[in-house]
């Protein structure tokens, strides 16, 4: 039997120890796919939720450049409001998510939350005879204030803002460098700020902190991976556009003179027309790329596509061109191999033509289809051909990556496509010269036990 | 007849710039690729290298290399489709970094100014 398990605010509340709580609210919190501010606001709410338990109120500030700005403020505005957000919170069948989108709602912009009381807040952290907030930052200290009102280091205006005479500073630390600070206190319940609260505090703070820091970091290697795969296709297809254009252009200046003789012009209309029919063909293999839309696979038996591709006039034309042996081994009973049937001739033309192209006159071509158990049927292509040298073969599947003359470098990229698709894998062993040998290897539909 | 070795493998191109340089007075030998290229300058003398940079075989910037390492005291445009070999440390020792546009004006500009009488 299964059971389907659901964790519930309320419940937790009720049984669990709140360190435990604590750990558990963070840790949901943060599997989800939040925004850094909503992961800030996890940890507010890890830190105030509940009646008893945590704080009653959460205040956030920000590291910007060299002031602490602040960003948000958690908690009830009044004594009722703090019951009944209380009363919400303990409904059964309210969970983190719940949770999170109401504390949204309490740290919004547009509504007169305490929030906004705090959002204009900026306190530099350079500077002498620093006052709190902006000390425990600067300092890394976390600090307790009890008695606010008659300590000088407390900033007046601060005091006036905050309202209460007993809160804790903690800096919020990712890579011991302080990103921000939270302020608590206990406003509602008047309760003492105790020690296991505040180390219970610093914890949640540490494990946010940390976490906050690798999502920044996870993100901007993200970005940076993509932008250099795009900065490199567009190098490429800027080569594929720019020598036809600087043809065109040339010829066409030279139609412009007025002494050209016919010969010479019809020539260069000749070059004009097939430059930009090479123009042509360049945005309809961009576009066709693009336009590949993948379907669920299907289980169907392959043999009969891989021989169509063996048997059609282009292959047979290329191989007669280029000189070389193609041998064929494809099994005679293949099991039922998942891909999309509309591409899977178009994976195995691409491969083998690769193989053709780098390969020699009186070099050989071996295709072998089997099936290596029941469950992975292998298609491989080996060619005693001129290899791929070690510095390309990490670019094998980037687009427009190619060492072709005349190739766009969309082929194998739309192998790979495809093969992820049907949850397929590519196998490439290559020495430089003395040959390449791909295997695709498609997964196989289980034969059923059912005659 | 100042001399110029082109080094192109486009070949409309190659028949583009041969009759767009002799039209200028210049006489022009193209090949479409680094050996040939280097084969020619072992055996004659020029006034001035055109070398595009992605070209099977042999690179530009290799050929620029294997130039230098020939001590010939010829000046070298690099005329290419990519803008980004411009940041390669091999393609400094050229003289001037034409990229290849619909207008030959920067580059008749640039065999000008290189070419010295």
């Amino acid at each position: 039997m299964i059971e389907k398990y659901s964790i519930y605010f309320s419940e937790v509340q009720k049984e669990a120890p709140r360190q435990l709580m604590l750990l558990s609210i963070i840790s949901q919190g943060f599997v989800q796919p939040f925004s850094m501010e909503d992961n800030l606001l996890v940890l507010l709410t890890a830190l105030t939720s509940g009646s008893g338990v945590g704080f009653n109120r959460a205040m956030l500030f920000l590291k910007d450049g060299d002031t602490l700005r602040g960003e948000m403020w958690l908690g009830p505005r009044s004594a009722q409001e703090a019951q009944n957000i209380w009363e919400v919170l303990s409904t059964p069948g309210i969970g983190y998510v719940e949770v999170i989108e109401y504390n949204r709602s309490l740290v919004s912009e547009s509504q007169d939350t305490l929030s906004r009381r705090v959002r204009n807040l900026r306190y530099p952290l350079g500077g002498e005879a620093l006052l709190i907030p902006a000390l425990p930052a600067r300092d890394k200290d976390i600090l307790l204030v009890k008695d606010a009102r008659n300590e000088p280091l407390v900033d007046p205006k601060f005091l006036e803002i905050i309202g209460v005479n007993d809160f804790v500073c903690i800096p919020l630390l990712a890579r011991n460098e302080v990103f921000g600070e939270i302020i608590l206190d206990n406003a509602f319940t008047g309760a003492p700020i105790a020690p296991m609260d505040i180390k219970l505090a610093v914890i949640c703070a540490l494990i946010a902190g940390n976490y906050i820091y690798s999502a920044a970091l996870h993100k901007k290697l993200v970005d940076a991976e993509k932008m250099a795969a795009l900065g490199e296709m567009a190098v490429f297809v800027t080569h594929q556009l720019r020598n036809p254009l600087a043809t065109i252009g040339g010829f066409t200046e030279q139609l412009l003179q007025p002494d050209l003789d016919e010969e010479k012009k019809n020539r260069n209309l000749r070059i004009i027309r097939d430059e930009t029919k090479r123009l042509e063909d360049v945005v309809y293999q961009i576009a066709h790329f693009l336009k590949v839309t993948l379907k669920e696979p299907v289980a169907f038996d392959v043999r009969p596509i891989l021989e169509s591709v063996i048997e059609s006039p282009e292959i047979k034309i290329k191989v007669k061109r280029r000189g070389v042996r193609l041998n064929v081994r494809i099994a005679k009973c293949p099991p039922q191999v998942l891909c999309d049937p509309t591409y899977v001739g178009e994976v195995f033309r691409n491969v083998l033509e690769n193989a053709i192209d780098a390969t020699p006159a009186e070099g050989k071509i071996s295709v072998l289809a089997y099936a290596k158990n029941e469950k992975i049927f292998v298609l491989s292509v080996k060619d005693t051909g001129r290899g791929i040298a070690e510095a390309d073969k990490a670019k094998l599947f980037t687009p427009f990556f190619t060492t072709k003359e005349k190739g766009m470098g969309l082929g194998l990229p739309f192998v790979k496509r495809v093969m992820d698709a049907c949850g397929g894998r590519i196998e490439v062993e290559s020495r430089e010269g003395k040959g390449t040998r791909f295997r695709l290897l498609f997964q196989c539909q289980e034969r059923s036990a059912t005659p | 007849m100042k001399k110029i070795l082109l080094v192109e493998d486009e070949l409309p191109l190659c028949l583009l710039y041969e009759e767009e340089l002799s039209a200028e007075g210049y006489e022009v030998m193209s090949v479409h690729d680094a050996d040939s290229a280097l084969d020619a300058l072992k055996n004659k003398t020029f006034d001035l290298i055109i070398t595009d940079i992605r070209m099977p075989g042999k690179d530009g910037v290799e050929l620029i290399g294997q130039i230098m390492g020939l001590r010939k005291d010829v000046p070298i445009i690099i005329n290419t489709a990519y803008q980004s070999y411009k940041e390669d440390f091999m393609t400094w020792a050229a003289d001037a970094y034409v990229v290849k546009s619909s207008s030959l004006a920067e580059l008749k500009a640039k065999v000008r100014e290189l070419v010295k009488d």
